[in-house]
């Protein structure tokens, strides 16, 4: 055995006791606002995960009493993070849920997250924007639904997001509406570098070392990227960009409560048609009501249309806000094969950001081709329990044949489709018959392909084995697998057909909001990470302009636009006077 | 099938073997990477993940969730599901302590599929049922059978076929059962540090970090590769693997391990 090294200065040591860190750099120094469950708040916020952590952050900046209900803990990143794979479990979802359909969703990991941060804490953090096609599947192609707004409503909101994460990305990138990136590109890791060789060897086009939300230098109380790969378990560096670290701590400055082990139960409505607040169970398992004046769930694509199905009443028998009948429908994952080459050359792929390579170049529809919408093809990087996992998948190994791959673990790379998968009101949750500890009923997830999703698949998977072929690997399999869940609350301008209006208002009810991934009519290539975010920041808009309608029985509903308030970034987020295409 | 009377088997034959099938006596470490320890390098962890991955090395927690001789059939089932017959007997990996602290503790990834039972139901239903099947074929315990006998039943499971007439099978597929175990399987092996020294894995990687990111270039700290003849010994039921083609159902899914 070598002989145990030692850094300069001996180990490093146990955090402080008594400072909350976020990050190594960053400490929540604030004491933070305690409402009691007796004051009525102005806005109660369901979940406080990548939309919910922007909202309390907007809402709380201009003056609302705004509390944030999350069911998991409030990370102290030092203490409670781990750079591990297995030992970073308890950042994900894990309470029960069932799974089914014809092609069922594997749940529990990375797919939606527990804690303060949301599943902020453990994407990857890609991050490009939707295209403009995006917005109208419907009238352009002739499927899926169209959104009630349309990219141009969003990009603002995108360019502003893209600042305060901060995202890192190439100065031109060329797909959907073009535009290019303050913050410069990550340098390449090794499935970066084989992904940009077959792409180039086939002459598509590839975006360098972005865009992703990492910081690849460092920035203001956020160290810069330390390449040491474990995003997915939670960035314990600070480079990567969660709510927790990015816009949490400026909601707790402007006097939010961000009240942890927080589990909703049941969203209460009064004889008025208007929501009084949120029942909730809190650590010690006691329940206890938080008053509200308006709420907004943000619990994402599962557990908020858990929440509304679960807050059913005489007034709303298949669940609040649930005229439509499309609450909990029209769930949506994207297509996530992941195509591993082996190459006799090692790669060493647990180095880098997995997210840090990628190409939109088969994103739109192609009248060539035999269905509608597109993928792109992502870079991606798994630990050794994942890749275990993906050998068991795609080869079917186990036993002794596992131990092999295995042992060559780092001679392979991995590439990711990321494709659309439209629509389906069978996609659905529902509530299963079984409760969880608290008695609460769990979520059941149906999930199945339909003709087109089939055919996007199967060309995706192929043109991405092309691109591993072409990087010179020398035995290609795939995993058929899937990544991200949005829709399940979807947001249109028919009542009928729709759950909430644009700005993430129901239809059904004044006070009651909907603002997290559920939201999306339709889903793109894109991972959704940044459109939530974007979306959060519009809906604050909206709440903040739009409060007094709200807060009011019976006042009117705006429809219209609201003016973008650039005013209300966090601290250390640069203006859009940094020069950039497209900007 | 092999012989009921077949005397005890040589462990060598439990061996991986060399280009020329001579079996590779067990190591301290297998793998490429003679010489690489993760463990060398844990002073430049943070203290947090120090103290989690030390914990799998220096302590095992008691048996709390499994009963009688589900603990033996899981040992058993284990050493099959990922032999480690090529590891020292000092540096076998423990496996089943984890899985029952994960059981007992109801952690996991907290779903179900909506044909399979709960996890530790399915361990009880599962375990009984793979008992059945070493009873019905050789009328002995499935821990006391051979290894070929265990990898049949294994591969049976593996394939999606009852390997016997028990409830489970009625109650839940039996591939999803034998996902389930493989699965649990390699998040105890590799998650141990001396599996990632055999593998070639950095490790935790906080506050240190990276510098060396392209072309599989090793770290000063890591160790190069160097390959020998090295192959699963001949007779494993697990040796090689057949896929069937459009059967992606039988073999699950990593979701979540990469984006």
């Amino acid at each position: 055995m070598t002989k145990p090294k030692s850094p300069i200065g001996g180990p490093f040591q146990a955090p402080e006791p008594g400072v909350h860190r976020l990050g190594p750099m960053q400490v929540l120094d604030a004491p933070m606002r305690r409402f009691s469950p007796d004051d009525q708040v102005d806005y109660c916020v369901v979940g406080v995960g990548a939309a919910g952590g922007v909202l309390v952050q907007r809402l709380s900046r201009a003056g609302f009493r705004v509390v944030g209900l999350e069911a998991g803990p409030f990370w102290d990143t030092e203490r409670d993070w781990v750079s591990d794979e297995k030992g970073s479990h308890q950042l994900y979802w894990t309470e029960p849920r069932v799974t089914g359909g014809s092609h069922p969703l594997s749940l529990g990991e990375n797919n939606s997250g527990r804690g303060v941060g949301g599943g902020s804490v453990h994407w990857a953090a890609f991050t490009p924007r939707l295209h403009p096609s995006d917005f109208r599947t419907q009238s352009q192609d002739g499927v899926g639904v169209d959104w009630p707004i349309a990219y141009d409503d969003l990009k603002p909101y995108y360019e502003l997001l893209e600042r305060e994460m901060p995202v890192s990305g190439p100065a031109y990138f060329p797909w959907g509406d073009p535009h290019g990136y303050t913050f410069g590109p990550h340098p390449m890791g090794g499935v970066g570098d084989l992904l940009i060789r077959g792409c180039t060897k086939l002459g598509i086009r590839v975006s360098i070392g972005g865009p992703v939300a990492i910081l690849a230098g460092s920035r203001g109380n956020r160290p810069h990227c330390i390449y040491r790969g474990f995003c997915i378990q939670g960035c314990k560096v600070g480079a990567k960009q969660s709510t927790l670290i990015s816009h949490v701590p400026d909601a707790i400055a402007h006097g939010a409560e961000v009240r942890a082990h927080a589990m909703a139960s049941r969203i209460e409505i009064d004889a008025e048609n208007r929501v009084t607040g949120v029942r909730y169970v809190d650590h010690q398992g006691t329940e206890r009501f938080q008053r509200a004046r308006a709420v907004i769930v943000s619990g994402y694509a599962i557990e908020t249309p858990r929440l509304l199905l679960n807050s059913a009443c005489p007034a709303y028998p298949s669940g609040l806000a649930n005229s439509s009948g499309m609450v909990g429908r029209c769930l949506m994952a994207q297509a996530g094969n992941v195509i591993l080459g082996r190459f006799s050359e090692l790669v060493r792929m647990y180095k880098a950001p997995p997210a840090h390579c990628m190409t939109e170049e088969f994103y739109e529809t192609d009248p060539q081709r035999d269905f509608a919408r597109g993928f792109a093809i992502q870079s991606v990087a798994p630990l050794p329990i994942a890749f275990a996992k993906q050998m068991i998948a795609s080869k079917g190994s186990w036993g002794w044949a596992l131990r092999r791959e295995m042992m060559d673990y780092n001679h392979w790379g991995t590439i990711a489709v990321l494709g659309e998968l439209l629509p389906n009101p069978d996609n659905r949750v529902t509530l299963a018959d079984e409760t969880d500890h608290r008695g609460i009923r769990v979520a059941k997830v149906t999930f199945g392909l339909c003709d087109n999703d089939k055919k996007l698949i199967a060309f995706a998977r192929k043109k991405v084995e092309d691109v591993m072929w072409a990087a010179g690997a020398e035995e290609v399999v795939q995993e058929s697998r899937f990544a991200h869940l949005v829709g399940g609350a979807r947001m249109g301008v028919d009542p009928r057909t729709s759950v909430t209006d644009a700005f993430g208002r129901t239809h059904d009810v004044d006070n009651l909001f909907v603002c997290d991934g559920s939201l999306f009519p339709t889903q793109g290539s894109a991972n959704p990470g940044l459109t939530i975010q974007s979306l959060a920041a519009r809906a604050a808009d909206y709440l903040i302009d739009q409060s007094a309608a709200i807060f009011r029985r019976g006042a009117p509903r705006s429809r219209e636009k609201v003016a973008i308030r650039t005013d209300l970034s966090p601290p250390d987020t640069w203006g859009p006077g940094v020069p950039r295409l497209g900007g | 099938m092999s012989n009921p009377e077949r005397p005890a088997a040589d462990p060598r034959e439990l061996w991986p073997v060399d280009s020329e099938g001579h079996p590779l006596p067990p190591k301290i470490q297998p793998g490429y990477y003679p010489g690489f320890s993760t463990l060398s390098q844990q002073a430049f962890w943070d203290e947090a993940t120090r103290r989690e991955v030390l914990r799998r090395v220096e302590s095992l927690p008691h048996i709390r969730f499994f009963q009688g001789d589900e603990v033996p059939l899981l040992e058993a089932a284990s050493a099959r599901l990922l032999p480690q017959d090529d590891r020292a007997e000092a540096r076998r990996i423990p496996i089943v302590p984890w899985i029952d602290e994960r059981l007992y503790e109801g952690k996991g990834d907290g779903f179900r599929f909506e044909d399979m039972p709960p996890d530790g139901e399915a361990y009880r239903l599962g375990l009984a049922g793979i008992a059945a099947a070493a009873q019905a074929r050789r009328g002995q315990p499935f821990q006391q059978l051979p290894a070929a006998d265990q990898d049949d039943i294994l591969k049976q499971l593996h394939h999606g076929k009852a390997p016997s007439e028990h409830e489970a099978w009625r109650r839940m597929p039996a591939h999803k059962f034998f996902l389930l175990m493989l699965h649990d399987v390699c998040k105890v092996y590799y998650a141990h540090p001396w599996a990632w020294d055999e593998i070639g894995f950095g490790g935790p990687a906080y506050p240190r970090g990276y510098m060396r990111l392209e072309r599989g270039q090793r770290e000063p700290w890591e160790v190069d590769e160097r390959r020998y003849a090295w192959a699963p010994p001949p007779a494993a039921g697990s040796a090689e693997t057949e896929r069937v083609a459009g059967q992606d159902d039988l073999y699950g899914t990593s979701q979540g391990g990469t984006h």
